[in-house]
């Protein structure tokens, strides 16, 4: 598909066509974190729905706290309603809005996440599809920005990334010195996005000064560990009571910040949120860093350890996904990291294994 | 659906007969034995459980719950002629084609009964395809045993062999059954043989493990030793993640699980 370039002083501009476009249009923006928090709350890099181009972050700092993840997979939403009318139910279908959206700014480490969650949503898993997800996902288009300066926690080219990577990109923009953008046009959806943005895309873009910024980037990268060895090592069932997981994993405190900040963690719950003879049944988030995700009624916990909660994290982003859902479980972008309270950090326990594979 | 019978079969522990509300749901709706569904009380939640009738009598469909947590209370509290949400059924089932000329053991404790009852119905149905159909079945003490009646029917069939226990101090006065630990009775009571014979366990998993242990002291191989597994779940479709062993999930991969499949798993469940 084509290339072309683009201002970076534009990009303001390009948020309003497609806003005008009628366009439900989600970029980064410094602000608090909830608009509850008032005037004084410090400003956090946040993907929010914008309603024009006159305040964003779009290739602005480096990662926003929330992905892409909330926007295709809700933190919560309602299934159904239900009325209880003496002995019967009345089941109540709720309306969802699905409305077309452009992510404009998504790092590749998110973009590539959106995969990885399709993997475990649609209907190619076990052949049950999650409607919620997959419409969503279908009228949502990926507008990635290259990074320009990834800080000491990513790690995203330990897990085949870069940080100019356009997988899981509709649209992908690199900035190539000065005030100019690289455009590739990736996609059929793409191609709808960089229509509306005709009047601001010029000629062609050079790819070889495209590939040459991703290069110079990739460089500023310090977190390196060798995946290569994880997935051979897990497979490795003595492995599965390695010392390691109980070394490492002992200052856990079961908090679940690594698994919500992460944008490929998919774990999620079903309860009945009622009030009187009504209510909804409703999918919310939930995290398997909790102890009672697994427990059994009789009180038996298969994973009754918090080193076993994160061993099973572990083992879901190197050993389930790749296997199960044929997808990365770890893009990288090290939310997980910067996020967790007692320092737990997901590129040790990547570096022991491969320690431990190396003999 | 609609409850249309509650047995009070053992303290806190309930069955249901439900019956369909929509007569093309009804019509159209089938499954296997070993398969499972989401039971709800509206206002409370959902919770799983094994579908405990056979498929062969259609007429309602049954499961068997014990009083635990939040929506098994509101359940239990529930009378006849209201409405439970139903979701299922899911999951994979036992093979019972591939047992057909063989003797069976079905091995359970406590509430593992109802998971299967629904095959052991399934293949008494069926009874000419099979040869000698065993039933080692305990509980902690007498009261506690569930499906009473039923098991005083299979006592009374000549081609069932019903072999009942009782954990130590559960027995009564007029206990006719053993006293003994489930895998304990099966070993030394029991004996049976493994010739042409599977063994078909449901039980905590502690159970499960003695009694496969048992089984292989009495010369089962592990491909004549079949279980069903119940982790907890929520989505029952592969996709909430709580009820994985590894890369296993016992929704939709299980629940029933041979012994060999078991056994190249992490020991964590």
């Amino acid at each position: 598909m084509r290339t072309a370039t683009i201002q970076k002083s534009d990009l303001g501009k390009a948020i309003d066509l497609l806003v005008q476009a009628d366009l439900r249009v989600i970029a980064p923006r410094l602000q608090p974190r909830l608009e509850e928090d008032g005037p004084d709350a410090i400003d956090v890099l946040t993907l929010v729905e914008v309603k024009s181009g006159e305040n964003h972050q779009v290739g602005e700092g480096l990662l926003p706290l929330n992905g892409v993840k909330e926007f295709l997979f809700a933190k919560h939403e309602p299934l159904f309603a239900y009325e209880k009318r003496g002995k019967k139910i009345d089941i109540i279908p709720v309306h969802h809005e699905y409305p077309r959206t452009v992510i404009v700014g998504v790092r590749p480490c998110d973009a590539a996440s959106i995969a990885s969650l399709n993997a475990v949503f649609s209907d190619a898993n076990a052949g049950f599809e999650d409607p919620f997800f997959t419409r969503r996902r279908e009228r949502t288009t990926i507008v990635t920005y290259s990074c320009t300066a990834p800080d000491a926690s990513c790690f995203c080219t330990s897990v085949d990334l870069a940080p100019d990577s356009s997988r899981g990109s509709d649209l992908h923009f690199t900035e190539i010195g000065g005030d100019l953008i690289h455009v590739e046009v990736l996609t059929e959806a793409g191609e709808a996005i960089a229509n509306l943005l005709e009047s601001l895309l010029e000629g062609e873009g050079d790819q070889q000064q495209r590939e040459k910024a991703g290069a110079a980037v990739k460089e500023k990268l310090t977190r390196i560990r060798d995946a290569a060895p994880i997935k051979d090592w897990l497979d490795n069932l003595d492995n599965f009571d390695d010392e390691m997981w109980e070394r490492l994993g002992e200052k856990c405190i079961g908090c679940g910040s690594c698994t919500f900040l992460c944008p490929t963690c998919h774990c999620f719950d079903i309860v009945d949120e009622n009030k009187g003879s009504k209510g909804y049944r409703v999918k919310f988030w939930d995290s398997c860093q909790f102890d009672h995700f697994t427990l059994h009624a009789s009180g038996h916990n298969p994973r009754d350890w918090q080193y076993k909660r994160y061993r099973n994290r572990f083992n879901c982003k190197f050993k389930i996904y790749p296997e199960k859902f044929e997808q990365q479980g770890c893009v990288g972008c090290g939310r997980c990291i910067r996020g967790c309270p007692v320092n737990l950090d997901i590129t040790e326990y990547m570096a022991e294994v491969a320690a431990k594979a190396a003999g | 659906m609609t409850i249309a019978k509650v047995i009070q079969e053992a303290p806190g522990i309930k069955t249901f007969h439900l019956k369909f509300q929509d007569d093309k749901v009804r019509e159209s709706f089938s499954f296997k034995a070993g398969q499972f569904a989401e039971y709800s009380a509206f206002g409370a939640g959902e919770s799983t459980f094994c579908i405990a009738s056979s498929p062969t009598r259609m007429d309602h469909i049954e499961c068997c719950f014990r009083q635990v947590g939040k929506v098994t209370t509101a359940l239990a509290n529930l009378t006849e002629g209201d409405t439970i949400g139903f979701r299922g059924p899911y999951g994979n089932v036992f093979p019972i084609e591939e047992w057909e000329g063989k003797n069976l053991i079905f091995i359970g404790g406590g509430i593992a009964l109802p998971p299967l009852r629904s095959v052991i119905w399934n293949v008494l149905d069926l009874r000419d395809k099979y040869k000698d159909i065993s039933i080692v079945y305990g509980a902690k003490t007498v009261e506690d045993l569930v499906y009473k009646r039923e098991i005083a029917q299979w006592e009374e069939r000549p081609d069932v062999n019903m072999v009942k226990t009782v954990d130590p101090g559960g027995e009564t006065d007029d206990w006719d059954g053993h006293v003994g630990f489930v895998p304990h009775v099966l070993e030394n009571d029991f004996a049976p043989s493994p010739d042409n014979t599977v063994a078909i366990v449901c039980g905590p998993p502690i159970m499960i493990k003695f009694t496969f242990e048992a089984l292989e002291r009495l010369g089962f191989e592990q491909s004549q030793m079949i279980t069903t597994l119940e982790n907890r779940m929520k989505c029952g479709l592969g996709k909430c993640g709580r009820c994985n062993i590894g890369s296993t999930y016992v929704c939709i991969d299980g629940p029933v699980f041979r012994a060999e499949e078991l056994a190249a798993l992490p020991q964590e469940f």
